[in-house]
């Protein structure tokens, strides 16, 4: 299979072969803080919706969000927030054909492998896994360039960097001041959720969001029964890595609620 | 005879331009009381202020001992009803200044240097930005005597995450506060009656600026309209509906004043 380099892996993707992931292979860790030279949308009505969803979106409607019509448009509900290698997506995908999710990976190899990954399912399943693609950004600083207020109704985190050392905790991709703009994105009722191997860091994760005013635990039983749940460890490399070495994992579901009156 | 502020303000131009390729270097900043009773300029570690009123210049009083500032001025505002004046800036300090005196009454370490600083409406709060892009909070003490607070420490508000914030300005009703940073965006929060805890509810943001953004203003509250304006380093004014994050107009000023409809 030939290795395809940037953005030209749209020539061949008529043949739905899967990408080998030793030919995308990344550092586990990328910096967040600096300036890599990716672009951002100005605002989220900049994101090109129809390069993500071809189908729901095609491209001979004339100019994208022009409003006329459009009052009807699919927006993106789910975002993979480090999605990694795509595992959790191409989970989601089948479960909520008719929602839209997103990816957001730092690593351009890495946004790369997921988007031959897609491109290939939709080719070798035609008429599934349309309503799912990544887009190479980061995060942590540029969330609200891609959401609008109340967008999502669910934000996954799934294994992320622990940052172990005390001085790069501020460098977490849950963090009270991250929740802020986490909060704003989200929907009344939508639902975050949070996975990891690491204790310290699930401690973490839950202590802050316990502390937010905006968010709430969800009850046990609606974990139960919630299909979501079972794909945070299941469906991911990380996920399963974790499953094979018999490691735990320290989940953290909390709901988006709107500010309690004191 | 020329006027002492004049004096400062073209002491300010020529000491620009001596260190001129000296590295980075504070600009000089100016601020009007409110009512027209005085004026502040700061250059450098400097402060100085003209008493509109009087027709002199005012020797400043600080009773923590040391002289003013003894870094660069980074950020300078008067409180809404011109009775306060704060000043922060490079040597990570925050002063509290009485307007009626010209004494300073509270002095307030930072952990990092200061980028922006801000009075609430009330007069009770005064918000200060770090360079890290973390916004703090201190009650403004009531006695004088311009003791660092240790009892009273900074808390955290909120966060531009790894951003410089460079305009910080409450709403005319004292519901809202607006931060804008290098990286584009603007933030209106809503300031909460009991800031102490934090504020986490994000009302909008504003986004549409291509480049960093220098300055905000609030318009003046009457008719019960208000809107926000920006300016940055994409030459254009925008005027935004900040309850929504809505761009409402854009003005090219690097065209000799084309416009842009929207």
């Amino acid at each position: 299979m030939t290795r395809t380099s940037g953005a030209n892996g749209g020539g061949q993707q008529g043949s739905g072969k899967l990408p080998r992931k030793r030919f995308y292979r990344a550092r586990a860790h990328s910096n967040p803080l600096s300036d890599s030279h990716f672009p951002i949308p100005i605002a989220p009505d900049d994101v090109d919706l129809s390069q993500h969803y071809p189908r729901y979106f095609p491209a001979d409607k004339g100019e994208h969000g022009d409003g006329d019509g459009d009052a009807e448009a699919p927006r993106i509900r789910f975002a993979d927030v480090g999605c990694g290698f795509g595992g959790l997506l191409v989970g989601l995908s089948p479960l909520f054909p008719d929602k839209l999710m997103i990816g957001m990976e730092l690593r351009d190899k890495v946004t790369e492998y997921v988007k031959e990954r897609v491109l290939a399912l939709r080719a070798s399943n035609p008429g599934q896994y349309d309503n799912i693609s990544v887009v190479r950004t980061n995060s942590m600083k540029y969330i609200p360039n891609y959401f609008g207020k109340a967008q999502l109704s669910k934000m996954f985190f799934l294994f992320p960097d622990p940052h172990f050392k005390e001085k790069n905790h501020r460098r977490r991709v849950i963090s009270m001041h991250l929740l802020d703009e986490y909060a704003y994105v989200m929907e009344v009722g939508g639902i975050i959720y949070t996975i990891t191997d690491v204790e310290e860091l699930g401690i973490w994760m839950r202590t802050c969001l316990e502390k937010h005013p905006l968010f709430q635990a969800v009850p046990e039983e609606e974990i139960k029964v919630d299909p979501v749940v079972k794909l945070l460890s299941s469906a991911t490399e990380e996920g399963q890595k974790v499953a094979r070495n018999g490691g735990q994992t320290f989940q953290a579901i909390f709901r988006r609620i709107s500010l309690q009156e004191e | 005879p020329r006027s002492p502020l004049l004096a400062a303000m073209e002491d300010a131009a020529v000491e620009e331009a001596e260190v001129s390729g000296a590295g980075e270097f504070a600009p000089a900043l100016v601020a009007a009381h409110p009512l027209g009773n005085s004026v502040a300029v700061a250059v450098g570690p400097e402060l100085r202020v003209f008493d509109l009123k009087g027709g002199c210049a005012v020797s400043l009083s600080d009773d923590s001992g040391g002289c003013s500032h003894s870094d660069a001025i980074r950020a300078i505002s008067f409180s809404a009803d011109g009775a306060l004046f704060a000043s922060a800036g490079d040597d990570k300090l925050v002063k509290i200044w009485k307007t009626d005196s010209w004494r300073c009454i509270q002095t307030i370490t930072s952990e990092k240097r200061v980028s922006a600083v801000a009075i609430s409406k009330d007069g009770l709060y005064v918000t200060f930005a770090d360079k890290f892009g973390v916004i703090w909070l201190v009650t403004v003490g009531e006695h004088g005597g311009g003791q660092v607070s240790s009892d009273n420490k900074p808390v955290s508000l909120y966060g531009h995450y790894c951003s410089i914030i460079t305009s910080m300005k409450f709403s005319p009703d004292g519901r809202f506060i607006a931060t804008a940073d290098r990286d584009f965006k603007i933030r209106v929060t809503s300031f909460p009656k009991n800031p102490i805890k934090g504020a986490p509810e994000i009302q909008s943001f504003c986004l549409g600026h291509t480049e960093f953004v220098s300055s905000i203003a609030f318009t003046s509250h009457s008719g019960g309209s208000s809107f926000l304006l920006s300016g940055g380093g994409d030459s254009s004014v925008r005027l935004w509906d900040y309850i929504t994050g809505c761009l409402l107009d854009t003005y090219e000023v690097k065209d000799k004043g084309g416009r842009t409809a929207k």
